[in-house]
């Protein structure tokens, strides 16, 4: 049995790595949601201006202008995981080189890698532009972290979808909506509680939750998407 | 069950949906924190939303069957009508809630946890049917259909809980959900009981019907 | 029978009900009808 589980992750780990090998060469979902995400920034920035500094309007605009960037950000870049393997036409070869599993495992790995290198880059900047003081720093972090995570985990499954039914970057949007939609609002709950200092409360439990039912999930339906 | 018990079945649904009817305007009395007659509305709003909630449900339960149960074509139709009936129940019952929204607190729309629930899961349905159109082969639209309408009852659960939560938060004074605040006198609770399950016999009656006429049209397709 | 103006809307509703239920009644009638002569074997019906 540890010898299925070890050659299980080693597939998943190569997936990953390909995925990461062939990102570094053309850059491509690098720059794209990287600029993407940058410019909507700016642009929220230079029309809003120092929304931090006014306490009230931070608590309430700033945590879900945030996630909402970080939303259309993950729309932008995820997708293309799945997409490029139908234009490629490399999904033939990949479906006999991993068990559907390992290989949802790795993609969802990239893309969440993906987004959280994305937070990385954007919540500083969002923090500086908008002049947010953060008093919970560590929930701030841990949200970022879950919620980016469940942001991956959630677009990966459905852009999975959207790629094998043939559909336009629409269709993942249409699709991807609701089901990210309970995670949106728990991060920005949590995001709220971080800049107004407060505890986090039920939800941060129930954000992991939803990661896990979602990986979970991503894992058992995967199969079915990816095999007739 | 034979078979005239069976063809009188849908005569009995007209004979109960008629007197839910009926209770819902003469026999159940008005409620004391309501609007002038505005109550009586909840009789057919509340059975539409119960309605459109079971039938998110079956969608799913059929789904699961059909992954896991042989990948039958009648199993996928199954759930593709629960969920444009769900869909249709749905829009009913909102559409109601905010005519009753308007009356009570003079605003169609107030983003309270019960119209939020209902705008998730007409969102799913939504999604669920521009999946099925934009695919056309009859085997993986099955497939991706099933997948999608999993993914929702996995997903919809926390909606639930978040909903409440935030919406308080959001809204000073709470808007205050009607259903906590009914005081159920007893005529009331009968009219809202019998209504559930004659809607719920509506919803089979019409997904029967439904499922039927997706087969007829896949064989004709088919030829 | 004099009908106050819930009288009214009691029987819109009713006349409503008993338009869908004839409509569904007939279209049972019809696929029922449709069913039984299309002449296909029913392997994966009820």
């Amino acid at each position: 049995m540890s010898s299925a589980t070890s050659s299980w992750l080693a597939s998943a780990v190569a997936v990953f790595a390909k995925d990461w090998r062939c990102e570094l060469r053309s850059r491509y979902a690098l720059h794209a949601i990287a600029l993407f995400a940058v410019t909507t920034l700016v642009v929220a920035s230079s029309s809003l201006g120092p929304l931090g500094a006014d306490k009230s309007q931070a608590v309430t605009v700033l945590p879900a202008l945030l996630w909402l960037i970080l939303l259309f950000a993950a729309a932008a870049g995820l997708p293309r995981a799945f997409v490029h393997e139908e234009e490629a036409h490399t999904s033939a070869a990949l479906r006999l080189a991993a068990p559907p599993s390992a290989l949802f495992a790795g993609k969802l790995a990239y893309g969440a890698s993906l987004l959280l290198g994305l937070e990385a880059l954007i919540a500083p900047l969002y923090l500086a532009l908008m002049s947010l003081d953060v008093p919970s720093p560590g929930l701030f972090a841990a949200t970022l972290l879950a919620g980016g995570y469940g942001l991956a985990a959630g677009s990966s499954l459905i852009a999975a979808l959207a790629s094998q039914a043939r559909g336009r970057s629409t269709l993942f949007s249409v699709l991807a909506f609701p089901v990210l939609l309970p995670l949106l609002l728990l991060a920005i709950e949590l995001t709220r509680n971080a800049v107004a200092g407060q505890p986090a409360g039920v939800a941060l439990p129930q954000l992991l939750l939803y990661d896990a039912s979602v990986t979970v999930a991503g894992l058992m339906l995967f199969p079915f998407v990816w095999n007739p | 069950m034979n078979a005239s018990m069976k063809r009188a079945l849908p005569y009995a649904l007209w004979l109960g949906m008629a007197l839910c009817i009926w209770g819902a305007f003469f026999y159940a009395p008005l409620a004391a924190a309501f609007i002038g007659q505005s109550s009586r509305i909840l009789f057919f709003h509340v059975p539409l939303a119960w309605t459109a909630f079971i039938a998110f449900f079956t969608a799913a339960f059929w789904s699961a069957v059909y992954l896991w149960g042989g990948r039958k074509a009648r199993h996928d139709r199954a759930a593709a009508a629960a969920v444009e009936l769900g869909f249709l129940f749905g829009v009913l019952a909102t559409i109601t809630g905010s005519l009753w929204a308007r009356i009570m607190w003079n605003a169609f729309w107030n983003w309270d946890p019960r119209q939020t629930s209902i705008v998730l899961v007409l969102l799913f349905y939504g999604a669920y049917l521009a999946l099925r159109s934009a695919v056309a082969d009859r085997e993986a639209r099955a497939r991706f259909s099933a997948v999608y309408a999993l993914i929702g009852v996995v997903v919809t659960p926390f909606f639930f809980f978040i909903v409440p939560r935030i919406t308080e938060s959001l809204h000073p004074e709470p808007v205050i959900n009607a259903d906590r605040h009914l005081d159920m006198e007893a005529r009331m609770f009968q009219v809202l009981l019998g209504s559930f399950f004659t809607y719920t016999a509506l919803f089979l009656w019409m997904h029967n019907l439904r499922s039927r006429l997706m087969a007829l049209a896949e064989r004709a397709h088919a030829d | 029978m004099e009908l106050g103006g819930l009288g009214w809307i009691f029987a819109v509703n009713l006349i409503v009900w008993t338009g869908l239920f004839v409509y569904l009644l007939r279209l049972g009638r019809r696929i029922a009808q449709l069913e039984s002569t299309s002449g296909k074997p029913e392997e994966n019906e009820r």
